[in-house]
C-alpha cells in the first residue's frame, strides 16, 4: 500500500511542478537557515566542557574598587580575574585535587639551524594541570612536573599545528626550541583541541583558537612578563617596576580548580573566605566579602558568551522557518482541495477517511524528505558564506577555525527539528482532505 | 451595495478562511520582523559610519616584534622612522603605543582637580604615546593649541604613566571642563594627582573600542611607546597609500635579523575587523529578511492564484452577466488586500512586542512609530504586487466560460 501512495504522491507532485518547485523550495529554505543559525548558536553558548562541569570552578574574589562594582550590568559579579598576590596565595592551597593560574602572552619562537622564519605564536603560561583539568589531548609526550613551575624549568608544550611547522609533524619530544630568544625544551606536543567557546579565558573573544604554546608560570618573573589578554585596574598606584606591578591592585591572572565533591568545595570555599577576611583586616578591602566558585556553564552565562545578536539570530530563524512551514501548509492544501474531485471518486469508490489520509500524509512526507535534503545541502553552502563573512584576513583564521568546526549533532537536531515540523505541518491539510464529503465533489464541475 | 462590493468579497473570503488565514498569519510575521529588522540595521549602519576624525583612508600601521637578547629598540625605532619617512609618497610617520579603532588599548581615569574624586569626578579617556609627527600622521584637526615638539617627546619607560603634557579630544576636555570652551594651557590630574598641561585640542577623534560609550574620549601623551614590540602609523599622501605598503615591506623586511616584521597593513582593516559583527548583523537581518518577505510573497501569490482557478466558472458568469475585466481584477486585488490587512493589523501588534524585547535586550530607545508606518505601507504594496497577475489572469477568462459545461 505504501509503495502505491507513494507513486501517487509522485505523480500528484509532477501534476503542477511549479507549486511543488515553490512547496519544497520553501522548506528547504526554511530548513537551511535554521541549520545556519542554530550551528552558530551552538557553537557559541555550547558547554565545550560539559562532562566536568560538576568538577570545574572558576575562582573568583571581589578585590575591586570599594566606590563601583567591576561590571555595570551585573552589579554584584566579581570581577574575572585576580590580582598576581591573590593568586599565588590561593594557588598555595592543596584543598583542590587540581588547580591552575594562568595568563595569555605572545612570544617569537625559532629554532636554532632551521630555514624556518621565526613564528609569532599566542603563548600561555599556566601551572602543569592545565591539560589534566581541561582534558587537553596529547600527540607526543606531555606536562610538565611540578617542580618546573617554581623553578622555573626551560620547558614548553606547543601545539600539533606549530610542531608541523617547525618540525615537520616528527616527535619533536626533547628538542630545543627558543622563545623570545631564551631556550626551552619541547616535553610534549598538544593534539588538535578546539573547546568551543574558549571557556577557560573568556577575555578576549571566545571564538579564539587556543594558544600554540604553553609555558611554566614561574617564567613571569624571571623574564618579567606582562599580559597580552586584559589587564584591568580601578586604583591609582605608582607602578615604577615590575615587582610594583606584580604587587599592585591590577588583575590579570585567571584561577580554576577541580574540586571533586562537596565536602572538597566546603573546605576550599571556607579557605578562600578565610584568606579574604585575613585580608580585609589587614586592612586592603573595604568591599564586602564576595568569592565565589563559579562552573563552567554559569560562567560562561555571567561572561556573556552569547551575545545578543545570536539571540536576536536565533528568534529570527523559526519566524523565518514558521512562515516558510506556513507557507507550506497554504500551498498543500490548495493543491489538495484543488484534487478534492479525484479523492471524491476515490471515496466513492470505497477508500476510508483514514486511507485518504495516510495517502496525503505520504505525499507531505515525500516533500519533507526533499525539502529537507535540498534544506541541508543549501545551509551548508550558507555556513559556507557565513565563514567568508567572519574572514577579513586569509592568513589569520582563527575565528574562521571556529565556524568551521561544526558538530554533527546540532545539524542533526536543527534537520530533525525543521522535518518533524513540516510533518506536523501537513498533518491539517491531510486531515482536512480526508473530511470532505464525496457527494459534493462528484456534482459538479 | 458599494461600488468595491466590499461585502460579497468579504464573504466568498469567509467561505474559504484557511488559507487566507494562513496567509494572514504569514504576513503578521513578515511584518513584525520587517519593522523590527529595518530599525536594528539602521542603527547597525548609523554606527558603521559615524565620522572617525581620522584621514583613515591613507593610513598605514606597520608592527615590528624585536625577539633577540641584543635587542636594540632604541636604535631599531630610530632607524625604522628614519627610513619610513625617506620613502617617497609619506606624508608623517610616528611611533604609537596603540591602533585606534582596533578593539585594543589602553583607558585611564583622569579628574579636573587633584585630590580624591568620586567616580562621577573620574573622566576617562583612551590613552595613546605619540611623537610629534601623531598630528600630521592620524591627519587630525587640531581646533586650537599646537602639536607636540620634537624636544617634548619623553623616553620610553617600562610600566603605565602620564606625561606633563597632553593633546586631547573636545570631547574629553568637554567632559573634564564643562563651562570651559578653550582650556588650552589648563591642568587635569592623573589617578595619582600628577598634572597634565593641554597644549592642544583635536576637533574629534575615535579611541580603541568602537562599543565604548567614550570612545571620543581621546588622550595623547608625547612618549615614545617601550619596546619590544613596536606600532608604527604611516600616511601616504592621497591614493598613493598600495605603493607605499609595499615599499615599507621591502625596506623593513630584512632590515633586522633581530626583530620579525609581523605586518603592513591598510586602516581599512582594523575598522573593518571592529565592525564585523554589526556589519555581518545588518547582513544576516537584510537577507533574511529579504528571503521572508520573497516567501509571503510567494504565499500571497499562490493563495491567488488558487483562488482563482477555483473559481473560473464563477469569473465566466459574473463576466457573461456584464462585469467589466477591470471589476475582476477590482475583485481580487480587493479580496488580497483583506487579508493583508488583517495580516498587518495582527503584525502590528507582535511588531510592537518584539520593538519592546529587542530594545531591552540592547538598551535602545524604543521601536519609532515612523518604521511601524513604514512597514504596514510596504507590506500592502507587497501584497498588491503579489496578487496583481494572478487578478489579471483572472480577467481574461472568456464570459463562454460560464456556458461550457451546463
Amino acid at each position: 500500500m505504501f509503495g502505491y501512495y507513494l507513486e501517487l504522491a509522485f505523480r500528484n507532485l509532477k501534476r503542477n511542478p511549479g507549486l511543488t518547485a515553490l512547496m519544497i523550495g520553501a522548506v528547504a529554505l526554511g530548513i537551511a537557515v535554521c541549520v545556519m543559525t542554530l550551528t552558530m548558536y551552538r557553537a557559541m553558548s555550547g558547554n565545550p566542557i560539559w562532562w566536568k562541569n560538576d568538577v570545574l570552578y572558576a575562582v573568583t574574589m571581589d578585590f575591586w574598587d570599594p566606590e563601583e562594582d567591576y561590571f555595570d550590568s551585573k552589579p554584584g559579579l566579581p570581577p574575572q580575574q585576580l590580582t598576581y598576590n591573590d593568586a599565588l596565595a590561593v594557588y598555595a592551597s592543596d584543598i583542590p585535587k587540581r588547580k591552575l593560574i594562568m595568563h595569555k602572552a605572545v612570544g617569537i619562537v625559532s629554532v636554532d639551524g632551521q630555514q624556518v622564519k621565526p613564528e609569532r605564536v599566542l603563548t600561555r603560561l599556566t601551572t602543569k594541570d592545565f591539560f589534566a583539568m581541561f582534558d587537553v589531548p596529547f600527540q607526543y609526550g606531555g606536562t610538565w612536573t611540578d617542580g618546573a613551575d617554581t623553578g622555573p624549568e626551560p620547558v614548553m608544550v606547543i601545539s600539533r599545528k606549530i610542531n608541523e611547522q617547525l618540525f615537520g609533524g616528527a616527535n619533536s619530544v626533547g628538542r630545543h626550541i627558543r622563545w623570545n630568544d631564551n631556550e626551552f625544551r619541547i616535553v610534549g606536543v598538544r593534539d588538535n583541541w578546539m573547546p568551543l567557546p574558549t571557556f577557560y579565558d573568556v577575555n578576549n573573544g571566545s571564538l579564539e583558537e587556543p594558544e600554540d604554546v604553553y609555558i611554566p608560570f614561574g617564567w613571569n618573573t624571571a623574564l618579567e612578563i606582562y599580559s597580552a589578554g586584559n589587564t584591568n585596574g580601578w586604583k591609582p598606584e605608582d607602578i615604577q617596576t615590575y615587582q610594583d606591578f606584580l604587587n599592585s591592585e591590577n588583575i590579570w591572572i585567571q584561577m580554576w580548580v577541580e574540586l571533586p565533591d562537596a565536602q572538597s568545595h566546603g573546605r576550599f570555599k571556607a579557605f578562600l573566605d578565610n584568606y579574604a577576611t585575613q585580608q580585609k583586616n589587614a586592612g586592603r578591602h573595604p568591599r564586602k566579602l564576595n568569592n565565589r566558585l563559579t562552573r563552567p556553564d554559569q560562567w560562561l552565562v555571567d561572561n556573556e558568551v552569547v551575545s545578543n545578536d545570536n539571540r536576536v539570530l536565533v528568534g529570527l530563524a523559526f519566524a523565518f522557518l514558521a512562515v516558510c512551514l506556513l507557507n507550506t501548509v497554504g500551498l498543500l492544501l490548495a493543491k489538495f482541495l484543488n484534487n478534492a474531485p479525484v479523492t471524491g471518486v476515490r471515496r466513492a469508490l470505497g477508500a476510508s477517511r483514514r486511507q485518504i489520509f495516510l495517502q496525503h500524509l505520504v505525499e507531505v512526507g515525500v516533500v519533507s524528505t526533499i525539502g529537507a535534503a535540498l534544506g541541508l545541502a543549501l545551509g551548508a553552502i550558507l555556513l559556507m558564506g557565513l565563514r567568508a563573512l567572519y574572514t577579513t584576513d586569509p592568513t589569520d583564521a582563527a575565528g574562521t577555525q571556529a565556524l568551521a568546526h561544526v558538530d554533527v549533532t546540532s545539524v542533526v537536531t536543527a534537520l530533525a527539528l525543521a522535518f518533524l515540523a513540516t510533518i506536523a505541518a501537513g498533518l491539517y491539510p491531510a486531515w482536512r482532505i480526508g473530511r470532505i464529503p464525496p457527494a459534493s465533489y462528484l456534482k459538479a464541475q | 451595495m458599494t461600488a468595491w462590493n466590499i461585502r460579497p468579497i468579504a464573504s466568498a473570503l469567509w467561505r474559504n478562511r484557511t488559507g487566507a488565514m494562513l496567509v494572514a498569519f504569514q504576513i503578521a510575521i513578515g511584518l513584525a520582523v520587517l519593522v523590527n529588522a529595518v530599525y536594528v540595521v539602521k542603527q547597525r549602519v548609523d554606527k558603521i559610519g559615524r565620522p572617525t576624525g581620522m584621514d583613515t583612508a591613507n593610513m598605514i600601521w606597520v608592527s615590528s616584534a624585536g625577539f633577540a637578547k641584543d635587542f636594540d629598540h632604541d636604535a631599531s625605532w630610530r632607524q625604522d622612522l628614519a627610513a619610513i619617512r625617506a620613502i617617497p609618497g609619506v606624508k608623517a610617520a610616528s611611533i604609537i603605543s596603540n591602533i585606534p579603532l582596533s578593539g585594543s588599548g589602553s583607558s585611564s581615569g583622569f579628574q579636573a582637580k587633584p585630590g580624591e574624586a568620586t567616580p562621577d569626578e573620574t573622566v576617562a579617556g583612551n590613552t595613546y604615546l605619540v611623537d610629534e609627527q601623531a598630528i600630521a600622521a592620524l591627519g587630525v584637526t587640531l581646533s586650537s593649541g599646537r602639536p607636540f615638539e620634537p624636544q617634548e617627546i619623553l623616553p620610553p619607560i617600562e610600566t603605565f604613566d602620564s606625561s606633563p603634557q597632553a593633546i586631547v579630544t573636545k570631547a574629553f576636555a568637554k567632559e573634564l571642563f564643562p563651562d570651559d570652551l578653550n582650556p588650552v594651557g589648563k591642568s587635569f590630574y592623573d589617578g595619582l594627582g600628577k598634572p597634565i598641561a593641554i597644549v592642544g585640542i583635536i576637533e574629534h577623534m575615535h579611541g580603541a573600542w568602537v562599543g565604548w560609550d567614550r570612545l571620543d574620549n581621546v588622550v595623547l601623551f608625547p612618549r615614545i611607546d617601550n619596546g619590544p614590540g613596536t606600532i608604527y602609523l604611516v600616511r601616504s599622501e592621497p591614493g598613493r597609500r598600495d605603493g607605499v605598503m609595499r615599499d615599507i615591506e621591502a625596506k623593513l623586511g630584512d632590515s633586522n635579523p633581530g626583530r620579525l616584521l609581523r605586518w603592513v597593513r591598510p586602516m581599512d582593516y582594523f575598522i573593518n575587523q571592529s565592525y564585523l559583527d554589526d556589519r555581518n548583523m545588518a547582513i544576516f537581518l537584510v537577507s533574511v529578511t529579504g528571503a521572508l518577505l520573497a516567501i509571503t510573497a510567494l504565499g500571497i501569490f499562490g493563495l491567488a492564484t488558487f483562488n482563482v482557478s477555483t473559481r473560473i466558472r464563477q469569473i465566466g458568469t459574473r463576466r457573461a452577466v456584464g462585469a467589466r475585466r477591470m471589476d475582476i481584477v477590482r475583485h481580487f486585488l480587493v479580496e488580497n488586500w483583506m487579508v493583508t490587512t488583517a495580516g498587518v493589523v495582527a503584525g502590528c501588534g507582535g511588531a510592537l512586542a518584539i520593538g519592546y524585547w529587542i530594545s531591552v535586550k540592547y538598551e535602545l530607545p524604543r521601536l519609532d512609530l515612523f518604521y511601524l508606518v513604514g512597514g504596514v505601507l510596504a507590506i500592502w504594496v507587497i501584497g498588491l504586487a503579489a496578487a496583481l497577475q494572478p487578478a489579471r489572469r483572472a480577467s481574461t477568462i472568456s464570459p463562454a466560460v460560464a456556458s461550457r459545461t451546463v
